[in-house]
């Protein structure tokens, strides 16, 4: 409880900081908006956000040390979108240690379709077409 | 959206480009690594012919993109590493269009592919390298093989399972061939809003150019050079952008308040007079900047208890 509460104040402090320091200036993000300033409501999800973020990259044994500068990279949208769609969105990678763990069958019918041209899976086939 | 009918597109979009081949370096994807490689591969390409200096080593793209968990990099990930590597990252209409108008003007794109099926999804990332007309096929640097030649066919095939995602890295001089305004200044902006102002300021600048009256782009890097405390060029494109329309109300705020701080308090006033908004918020934002003229320009540090 307590915790929170001290987040929460923390969170405003700097949400209240940030709009005296530029109360007088439209910013740019203005545009994006339809010409609606952010509301503190959206500032303080966006936020939490990026706490889910590394929350999230920590979990998934990303290095320690670069947390910070990854989520920092990230715009509001983006580090949204990773916070609430991390289980679906596609990660790409190398296709040869995923594929270690097919059985054979699997193995068999993408090496077909690969012939066929309807997949990719193996770097050595050529399709038929 | 995809939907059943893009049988029909290649015949209409492959006719209207011309080959293509783009001398992209290749690099072989380290292990569960072929976001960071894609991202190497397209850098040390514009290194190569431009003064473009990619500010990251290779160990730190592969610390930027890699999540373990995953085997493999998110879409985020990569477009917010090539932003930290200094360069604008702009997402394609999802249409072979698109690509292959890139290509004709020579700009790689990274595509994200699944190279098997839904059910037992292989993601990949691939930098395209150009497109052969004749032979009806793509070229990329695919997994370890330095421009593979694909049918049209089977890369479509393998494209639209990621929704036909592809992404240009450009160093912020260039300008995507494909590109809209809008889409574009979110690009750039998006380099703004993550550290990189100088290299926005540079494709705001490059935007104009070809976009020489659009009035978000002349308020984005006013805005920027506000920002970066230039204030005479700051000046300089609120003026321009109120030339062209007279009533900004962003544009106006932003000015007298720039005004107000450069000891120009009457013409402060006269500015911020002439702004008006249906928006309560910016109309705040207007009533608070003509407070702060009428106290003398100091900015009152209101003192919240």
């Amino acid at each position: 409880m307590n915790i929170s509460k001290l987040l929460l104040s923390f969170i405003l402090s700097i949400t209240l900081l940030t709009q005296t320091s530029w109360a007088q200036i439209a910013s740019t993000e203005a545009i994006f908006k339809q010409a609606e300033t952010l509301s503190s409501k959206d500032k303080i999800i966006q936020f939490t956000a990026r706490q889910d973020v590394a929350k999230i990259l920590a979990q998934m044994d990303v290095e320690p040390a670069m947390i910070k500068d990854r989520v920092a990279a990230m715009t509001d949208e983006e580090a949204s979108k990773f916070a609430n769609e991390i289980d679906t969105l596609p990660a790409g990678g190398d296709a040869v240690g995923a594929l270690i763990g097919a059985v054979v069958f699997v193995f068999v019918i993408l090496l077909i379709t690969d012939i066929l041209g309807l997949t990719k899976v193996f770097d050595f086939t050529r399709t038929v077409r | 959206m995809m939907s059943g009918c893009a049988s029909k597109e290649p015949l209409i979009s492959t006719e209207r480009y011309n080959s293509s081949s783009i001398k992209v370096p290749f690099v072989a994807p380290r292990s569960d690594l072929c976001g960071a490689t894609s991202i190497e591969m397209v850098s040390s390409y514009w290194q190569s012919i431009t003064t473009y200096t990619p500010r990251l080593s290779k160990e730190e793209l592969d610390a930027r993109t890699l999540i373990p968990a995953k085997s493999g990099t998110l879409q985020v990930e990569l477009m917010a590493t090539a932003r930290a590597n200094g360069l604008l990252a702009y997402t394609l209409a999802p249409t072979l269009d698109a690509l292959l108008h890139e290509l004709e003007q020579q700009h790689p794109v990274i595509v994200l592919v699944n190279r098997s099926y839904s059910w037992y999804p292989l993601w990949h990332y691939a930098p395209v390298t150009g497109y052969n007309k004749k032979d009806q096929t793509i070229l990329m640097h695919f997994s370890n093989r330095p421009n593979e030649a694909i049918n049209i066919a089977t890369f479509k095939r393998l494209w639209e399972r990621s929704g036909n995602w592809g992404v240009v890295l450009l160093p912020p001089e260039h300008l995507p061939a494909s590109a809209s305004s809008e889409a574009f200044l979110r690009s750039a902006y998006n380099l703004e809003k993550t550290g990189m102002r100088e290299q926005a300021i540079i494709a705001y600048k490059s935007a104009l150019q070809r976009w020489p009256k659009d009035i978000d782009i002349l308020f984005a890097l006013a805005n920027a050079y506000y920002s970066s405390n230039k204030l005479t060029a700051a000046e300089q494109y609120y003026r321009k952008l109120l030339s062209i329309e007279p009533l900004h109300p962003l544009a106006l705020n932003n000015l007298s308040d720039l005004l107000c701080h450069t000891g120009r308090q009457n013409e402060a006033m006269a500015t911020i007079k002439k702004a008006d908004s249906d928006n309560i918020e910016i109309q705040s934002i207007i009533n608070a900047t003509q407070k702060k003229i009428l106290n003398g320009c100091t900015l009152q540090a209101s003192p919240k208890k």
